[in-house]
């Protein structure tokens, strides 16, 4: 009975999330004319795959998909090793400056991307590095939210397990990687998934730091859809769709990791 | 107590695991605020003219910077209670051995998957009061058509960001239910707590540095929303979803008074510190360690 | 291209950095800056424009195509939506490496000229003006609007303006004739709305309260006497006359806020609307999605002046832009009567030239001829506060004024009051 009334508020609350995207892909794969027909078409008459191609065709689009998976993918990795790492350090250890130094580290999370981007564009127009990946991914290379995630799940690691390791004679970095990094995967799949999600929609600064249609990013590349007055929806909509998939695939892999017992015991 | 020397060394290999981050936040984030700082002295197109605290000033006598942390602040306080009750529960309730569970977290997380700029988009689509679908279902049903935009515009577009945040602060806490050893359950359970008790008793204080993490999270993005009003409604109608950060980057971009802009973004920071320094010390109070 | 970084990009890294931060603010150490050797991030051999990128036309592709082959470039065609150049192009100007050509919706050229960021090109148009035909062959709204001091800062590529699109088979079934003047438009309106059926629908944008401001012969701004929207009685009875259509009437559905201009359009499209106010880059997407209605194209309304609001793109060097004669050169063939011709042609867009309004397309084509007659009348209505500089603040608050009338109902003479205080305050 209380299964039952769970299934019914979970499948409901699944029904409102999906339903709106399922619109998406309606639109998708409908004709410019049904797109702005006024009586919202809910399912279009005959599916236009052809969508898809036609964004192929207009645009570098192959380009755009090759780009953010280059820049969201190395970004995901480089926050993998330098966010549980930093977070291992607020966590565990004890050392002058600590609190400040972490309350500064939270305040960089504090202004919005758009008040440092100005600045940050004219130290990358200085580099050369407009119009390149090294320009795209560096800014990007960690960030508050990640050290302050790990930090957390860190820190109800039992220091005696710390502890017992460093009288065993191992040494720091071995301690991380061995005692600290196999306790933590819930987290760091929650920190891949996030950190890939976020910088897959990314957009200001893939906008202003590339300089070449080749290079832009997918949302960057999807405002090419749009014309002066009007949106052409069937095209958006089939980007948005693409847009779309790579971060389901990942979500997809990543939530096993969340499934009670896994993480401690490589057993369900 | 561990002898001095070894607190030192702890200390040092502390800084060495540090120094990459020290040096990535210091290039790419103080810096360019340092540039925040100094541009908010000054004022013209160009930012060229020293004003000194004249933007502040200005700032803080300024009745559209008023109104605009209000609605902000309303918009923030419907956004993270609504994503933190809303995401534990979810969360809870598909922690549990449950039939078809890991389809259920994956479509309750697909909002979040997508970018803000096209969930606008969409619910813009969705919500417009003569030609989109929501009221076309509702006129279908025989329900009364509505104009969400205009009629509660804050609300709406509230909504609209919980319905793509949900499955965020859902997953964060699924993450954060992990760590919490079955045992400790068990032995409630063995002693007879019911589970409203084992919630309150074992899995909140357990939980509590997950829960720290989300809310300090959410009021930091609920604060600086921006792609809402930016995407669905431009501020409008009126200035009734004038969001603080849409507010600050028309200040820049459009009116293109980089100076003010600067200065509000500076006591925006001020405000958002505030507010997190408030919940770590509340969060140092309830954390439990194990 | 690999993400890793050198040891050089190190060194260069911390002396970028320690110019970054020595150069405090950037914004003005970089005003100052020598100009990056290439334009735009791109190679020398690059030509950068940025372009709105519902403007790719065919006949635009073919002049890329030829100017490339005359000048031994290769155009790189930036295309963006307009606040994302607007963004986009900021940040260049803070960093120096500016493009070479830039697209603009109509009110930059004079912003970025105060400003020092555009380039005067009163020497290319002292040079060459006479045999292109600039600024005789231009309609005077367009020149005066991409002037400033005296000097021309932009040329003008688009004029478009606002006038009456209905459909005629509604008319018809209802007995209506064409509204000519405000009267008229508002007994028709009546006329039209029946179940399901607007009148009329008005647009959320706050731009398109301007029609209706010059019909009424209010001047927004004038600088030597200070008025601010009068006379004052005729702006409250311009905007008190759409809320009512709304409100009152109730001849026209309630507009949404929005960042979308093509919210009337659609209703029209749906035949949800009898009549729109609107621009000729409406027509497109109407003969699209409803191809069998039958549209028809009216001159602007008339209140105390037949009279409409002139819009439209134009373009603009940037001050440090590295090769201003090749700018130019581009600036010169775009706007050249063939290629208007072949983009009206193409996409029906309406033109700045005088000759163009005498083309066989343009005067064969009944819905064009109407918009072209009417862009003599056009006015500019924003000129004389961005003389001032403070335009931004201007359409921010008309923007939140124009919605508390139109959306949320409130009294015309009593936002319009307190936008003028306001205005007061820092036009000065």
């Amino acid at each position: 009975m209380r299964k039952a009334l769970l299934h019914i508020t979970l499948g409901l609350a699944a029904l409102v999330t999906v339903v709106p995207l399922l619109y998406m892909v309606s639109l998708s794969l409908q004709t410019e004319a049904e797109t702005l027909a006024a009586d919202a078409v809910l399912v279009p008459d005959s599916p236009q795959w052809g969508n898809y191609a036609e964004l192929f065709t207009r645009a570098p689009f192959g380009d755009f998909i090759v780009n953010s998976l280059v820049v969201a993918g190395v970004i995901t990795l480089a926050h993998l090793v330098f966010d549980p790492l930093v977070g291992y350090v607020f966590a565990k250890f004890r050392f002058p400056l600590r609190n400040t130094l972490f309350v500064a580290l939270l305040a960089t999370l504090m202004v919005p991307f758009f008040v440092r981007m100005i600045p940050l564009y004219v130290l990358m127009a200085n580099l050369g590095w407009l119009n390149t990946y090294q320009g795209l991914i560096t800014p990007f290379l960690m960030d508050a939210f990640g050290i302050f995630l790990m930090r957390q799940f860190i820190q109800p690691i039992p220091d005696d397990l710390i502890n017992a390791a460093r009288i065993d004679g191992a040494s720091e970095l071995r301690i991380y990687r061995s005692v600290i990094l196999p306790q933590t995967r819930p987290a760091l799949a929650v920190l891949a998934l996030f950190t890939f999600v976020f910088q897959w929609n990314e957009f200001l600064w893939p906008l202003v730091a590339t300089t070449t249609p080749e290079m832009r990013t997918i949302p960057v590349g999807l405002t090419l859809f749009n014309q002066e007055y009007f949106t052409l929806w069937h095209l958006t909509a089939a980007g948005s769709v693409i847009l779309f998939v790579p971060t389901a695939v990942l979500f997809v892999l990543t939530q096993r990791y969340f499934v009670r017992g896994i993480a401690l015991t490589g057993l369900k | 107590m561990r002898p001095r020397t070894l607190q030192g060394r702890y200390a040092r290999t502390a800084y060495l695991f540090l120094l990459p981050a020290i040096l990535f936040f210091g290039a790419f984030f103080y810096l360019p605020i340092g540039n925040v700082v100094a541009t908010s002295f000054r004022t013209g197109p160009q930012a060229d003219r020293w004003t000194g605290l004249g933007n502040y000033a200005e700032a803080l006598g300024d009745p559209a910077v008023r109104h605009s942390f209000l609605v902000t602040v309303a918009f923030a306080v419907l956004v993270v209670i609504g994503s933190i009750v809303l995401g534990l529960a979810l969360a809870m309730a598909l922690d549990q051995p449950l039939r078809g569970r890991v389809v259920f977290r994956v479509l309750l997380l697909v909002p979040y998957l997508t970018s803000v700029a096209i969930v606008g988009l969409l619910w813009r689509n969705i919500l417009d009061p003569e030609l989109g679908v929501l009221n076309r279902v509702l006129g279908a049903l025989g329900l009364p058509e509505q104009q969400w935009l205009n009629t509660a515009p804050l609300l709406t577009i509230a909504g609209v960001t919980l319905w793509q945040s949900v499955g965020y602060t859902m997953v964060l806490f699924l993450a954060g239910l992990q760590g919490i050893p079955e045992t400790y359950h068990e032995a409630a359970r063995i002693d007879g707590a019911d589970a409203w008790r084992r919630f309150w008793r074992i899995t909140l204080p357990l939980l509590a540095p997950t829960t720290l993490f989300v809310s300090v999270m959410a009021v930091i993005s609920g604060l600086q929303a921006f792609g809402q009003a930016y995407i669905i409604t431009n501020g409008g109608p009126g200035d009734a979803t004038d969001l603080s950060v849409f507010h600050i980057f028309n200040v820049a971009f459009r009116t293109r008074d980089f100076g003010y802009s600067s200065a509000q973004s500076v006591l925006l920071l001020v405000v958002i510190v505030a507010f997190t320094l408030v919940q770590l010390r509340a969060g140092r109070r309830g954390e439990v360690t194990y | 291209m690999s993400p890793t970084l050198s040891r050089r990009d190190l060194l260069r890294l911390a002396g970028a950095a320690a110019t970054a931060s020595a150069a405090v603010p950037v914004l003005t150490a970089c005003a100052g800056a020598p100009p990056a050797p290439s334009a735009g991030g791109g190679e020398p051999g690059t030509f950068t424009v940025y372009w709105n990128a519902g403007h790719d036309y065919q006949a635009y592709r073919k002049v890329v195509a030829e100017f490339e082959q005359a000048n031994k470039v290769k155009v790189n065609l930036q295309k963006y939506q307009w606040p994302d150049l607007r963004t986009r192009l900021l940040a260049d100007f803070a960093s120096g490496t500016v493009p070479d050509l830039v697209e603009e919706p109509g009110g930059w050229v004079q912003e970025f000229a105060i400003s020092g960021n555009a380039r005067s090109l009163q020497d290319f148009v002292d040079r060459d003006g006479e045999a292109m035909g600039f600024p005789a062959d231009w309609q005077p709204v367009t020149v005066e609007r991409n002037s400033y001091q005296g000097k021309v800062y932009g040329v003008q590529l688009h004029l478009t303006c606002n006038t009456l699109l209905y459909n005629k088979a509604m008319l018809r079934e209802a007995g209506v004739e064409v509204p000519s003047t405000w009267e008229e438009f508002l007994a028709a309106a009546r006329k039209l709305t029946k179940d399901g059926v607007y009148g009329v629908a008005l647009n959320q944008d706050y731009t398109y309260l301007w029609p209706w401001m010059v019909q009424a012969g209010v001047t927004p701004y004038e600088p030597g006497s200070g008025a601010i929207m009068e006379p004052r009685a005729a702006a409250v009875e311009a905007l008190q006359f759409q809320a009512d259509l709304i409100h009152k009437h109730k001849v026209a559905p309630v507009p949404v806020s929005s960042t979308d201009y093509s919210g009337p359009q659609k209703l029209f499209s749906a035949r949800r609307a009898a009549m729109i106010l609107t621009g000729p880059w409406d027509l497109d997407p109407i003969r699209k999605t409803s191809p069998d209605l039958e549209l028809g194209v009216a001159p602007p309304l008339k209140h105390r002046t037949r009279a409409t609001q002139a819009a439209g793109v134009s373009m603009f060097v940037p001050a440090k832009a590295a090769r201003p004669e090749l700018s130019w050169d581009f600036i010169k063939r775009v706007t050249a009567l063939e290629v208007e011709q072949a983009a009206t042609k193409e996409t029906g867009m309406l033109m700045p030239r005088k000759s163009w309004s005498d083309l066989p397309e343009v005067q064969s084509d009944p819905d064009i001829k109407v918009f072209a007659d009417a862009l003599p009348t056009a006015q500019d209505s924003s000129q004389q506060v961005r003389l001032t500089g403070q335009l931004g603040k201007w359409e921010e608050q008309l923007k939140v004024m124009y919605q508390q009338v139109l959306i949320q109902n409130q009294p015309a003479a009593e936002a319009l009051d307190a936008f003028a205080r306001s205005a007061e305050g820092y036009l000065k």
